[in-house]
């Protein structure tokens, strides 16, 4: 009768949590490369590790409170701010419209499709290369190519100059991530019904009233995706300002950002020597913009989808 | 007991272990290195040693210098670094002694042939962790003799000399000086020489002790002179590289650049037709034309490889005068035995150069290791007008710990 229960017990037990053995080997997977880390970027974040050697001590929040009293880390966190805004206003608008322009089928419609979406493919690193090479006041074609096209007032040395070099990285920023708000508003586009645009075009709705008053609204999920995308790549943005800019966020701090003073903060600035290495603050700054991009990238989607649902 | 029969018994053991005759298999040795321009020049002076030890296969990896800490250092920690661990002399070599990823190598290497300043930086704490094998870079100012003979010039010797002869480069459409700032190597190199000229090698030692200041009014004028290079500069010198920078000077879009004897092959690289000349640094006010030399890197043995025997029989070998010799021939560094250039007149010029007033590089000492890293990420503010020459100053001195061992 014992066994009798304790078997039923055990086949009910199975019949519940027995899925959780398909779960297993992902959860796992889960633990070993991101649980694991995060924990143990927690752990150095309390320690006074430099990053080579094995001396380390216990030394509490002051890599916290020393990140969040310095000048450069907030400059930088400022910098990343400006990144966000500047990419998401253009990817609202040059982006919205140049999927509106698509998702009218234009012919060729797919080759242009490519082409807009290219830059995304590139990665971040060839992409500041090939525009290092196009901006470089020594080696660069566009100065030159201003000067032979008698523009030669417009012509700068554009990462060199404190107040453009900042501008100058955003903007190949956003031309390499322009893909990606194309073809999320498309796909967007592509699901609003064609009768609700149908039913307003015959009252007498004309292209802009059938674009702001049926389509916009419902591509409100779209806009979401988008926003918070735009928002967690730009705060976590590094590759493009390394290659353009250097370790340093050239010219004088003019474009540094959390993702440069991250690395040079845990692996040097000029890359020769590791004295000026702190790896636990390093990792105590990265823990401070995880905190940071959680909330925030939480509350933009509390926000959003409300708005979603009232839209 | 003579230098040749204590090297032969000392390695005679070593080369047994990684050179039984036959019936072994190949043992793959991994190697990082920091320099991609000498990668041909490298791989020919493996190549000499695998024809002397056909049983040992030396596999590079070259990656550039600004990716070479990082990787180093990550893989230290995560146990993944090469069976030989090149790093920089001084403090880096000793936090990986001391955390045990470097082999003990004391009495298993022969240093006794390697010049006093090159054997010092093979102790740590009276033991031999790494060798300099590539022996030793010196820093100084190179010129291009096709220009300064176009306009009618002599390399500047002292400051105003160096503003007298840039004003007339200027004048004649020549940007006087390479000086990429992007990333604060040439900066920070910029800043060594300049104090380096006032304050010489015991000057250093007094920084070092805490009894002289980077501060004290006759030491400021380095940074004085340091800001006052900045309108000498190519355009856009905020916004280059080093590499670019290193590029520029071996075309010749510049007339002076300040770079080491370890860049020359670099320069030869871009441009095999670049006649240079090499000079001290000019000095700042006050001062003595100055060079600053470093180790180029010291080699150890990872206390984790498989192949210990042969790693030391590996180090052993490039301390011997035929290595010693490929590499000041082809490398163009000065080696640290007593091996001179069979011919070459840049890299004499710099050897003559390094014997006016030469210092050792600040970031192999702790007591100063982070003035030549805070020197490069201030720099641009001095540049730009943003920081006084005492404020950097300040900064940098803010940086020396006369306490750190």
């Amino acid at each position: 009768m014992t066994n009798g229960s304790a078997g039923i017990r055990r086949s009910r037990l199975r019949a519940r949590y027995g899925h959780l053995w398909f779960v297993l080997p992902g959860f796992l997977v889960f633990c070993a490369f991101l649980v694991y880390p995060m924990l143990t970027a927690f752990r150095l974040s309390v320690l006074d590790w430099r990053g080579l050697g094995n001396e380390s001590h216990f030394v509490g929040l002051a890599n916290f409170s020393e990140a969040l009293t310095s000048p450069t880390f907030w400059r930088a966190a400022g910098h990343n701010v400006v990144f966000f805004l500047a990419i998401l206003m253009f990817q609202h608008t040059v982006g919205l419209f140049l999927a509106v322009q698509l998702n009218a089928r234009p012919r060729f419609m797919e080759v242009y499709r490519t082409i807009l979406f290219l830059p995304v493919i590139l990665s971040l690193v060839a992409t500041g290369f090939i525009w290092t090479l196009i901006l470089s006041p020594n080696i660069g074609i566009l100065d030159p190519l201003l000067t032979d096209l008698g523009l030669d007032f417009l012509a700068k040395p554009w990462l060199d100059d404190v107040s453009w070099a900042l501008p100058s990285v955003i903007a190949v920023q956003a031309w390499n991530h322009l893909g990606w708000a194309i073809v999320i508003y498309l796909s967007g586009l592509q699901g609003v019904p064609r009768e609700l645009r149908e039913a307003a075009h015959i009252d007498g709705a004309n292209a802009w009233q059938r674009f702001w008053r049926v389509s916009f609204p419902l591509l409100a999920p779209a806009f979401t995706s988008l926003t918070v995308i735009t928002f967690i790549q730009n705060i976590r943005v590094f590759d493009v300002v390394y290659v353009m800019a250097g370790p340093i966020g050239a010219p004088a701090g003019r474009t540094d950002v959390l993702g440069t003073l991250i690395y040079r903060t845990a692996f040097g600035a000029a890359g020769i020597t590791s004295a000026d290495v702190r790896m636990s603050y390093a990792v105590a700054i990265t823990v401070l913009v995880f905190v940071f991009m959680l909330t925030a990238a939480t509350a933009m989607l509390y926000g959003l989808r409300r708005r979603e649902v009232e839209a | 007991m003579s230098r040749i029969t204590r090297r032969t018994i000392l390695a005679a053991p070593l080369l047994a272990a990684a050179l039984p005759a036959h019936a072994q298999e190949k043992v793959t040795l991994t190697l990082w290195h920091n320099h991609p321009e000498w990668k041909a020049r490298v791989l020919a002076i493996l190549a000499r040693f695998e024809a002397e030890h056909p049983t040992v296969h030396v596999e590079l990896t070259e990656m550039p210098s600004s990716a070479y800490v990082p990787r180093m250092n990550t893989s230290l920690a995560a146990g993944e670094a090469p069976d030989i661990i090149a790093l920089n002399a001084g403090p880096d070599t000793k936090s990986a002694a001391l955390a045990g990823y470097l082999a003990d190598l004391t009495g298993q290497v022969d240093i006794s042939t390697l010049k006093p300043s090159a054997a010092s930086a093979s102790l740590i704490d009276g033991k031999v962790y790494a060798v300099p094998i590539l022996g030793s870079y010196t820093v100084g100012l190179y010129y291009n003799r096709d220009i300064f003979a176009k306009a009618k010039l002599t390399p500047p010797a002292s400051s105003d000399e160096f503003f007298t002869v840039a004003k007339a480069l200027k004048a004649q459409n020549i940007a006087p000086m390479i000086g990429p700032a992007q990333d604060g190597t040439i900066p920070g190199f910029l800043y060594m020489l300049c104090a380096s000229s006032i304050l010489g090698a015991q000057g250093l030692d007094e920084v070092r002790k805490g009894t002289r200041k980077l501060t004290d009014p006759d030491v400021l004028r380095a940074s004085i002179f340091l800001r006052d290079l900045f309108p000498y500069f190519q355009p856009g010198a905020l916004g280059t590289s080093y590499t670019e920078g290193k590029a520029l000077f071996a075309l010749g879009r510049g007339a002076m650049m300040e770079a080491g004897s370890a860049d020359y092959a670099g320069f030869t690289e871009t441009n095999p037709k670049v006649n240079l000349g090499v000079v001290p640094f000019p000095a700042a006010p006050g001062g003595k034309p100055s060079t600053v030399t470093g180790m180029q890197q010291v080699f150890g043995v990872n206390s984790k490889t498989k192949h210990r025997a042969e790693a030391i029989a590996f180090l052993q070998w490039m301390l011997g005068k035929e290595p010693a010799q490929m590499v000041v021939d082809t490398i163009t560094l000065s080696t640290s035995t007593e091996v001179l250039p069979s011919d070459n007149r840049v890299m004499k010029e710099m050897i003559e150069a390094s014997h006016v007033n030469d210092v050792r590089v600040w970031f192999e000492f702790p007591q100063v290791g982070k003035v030549f890293s805070t020197a490069g990420l201030k720099a641009q503010s001095l540049f730009l007008g943003e920081l006084l020459p005492e404020d950097f100053a300040k900064a940098l001195q803010d940086t020396v710990n006369p306490a750190a061992t």
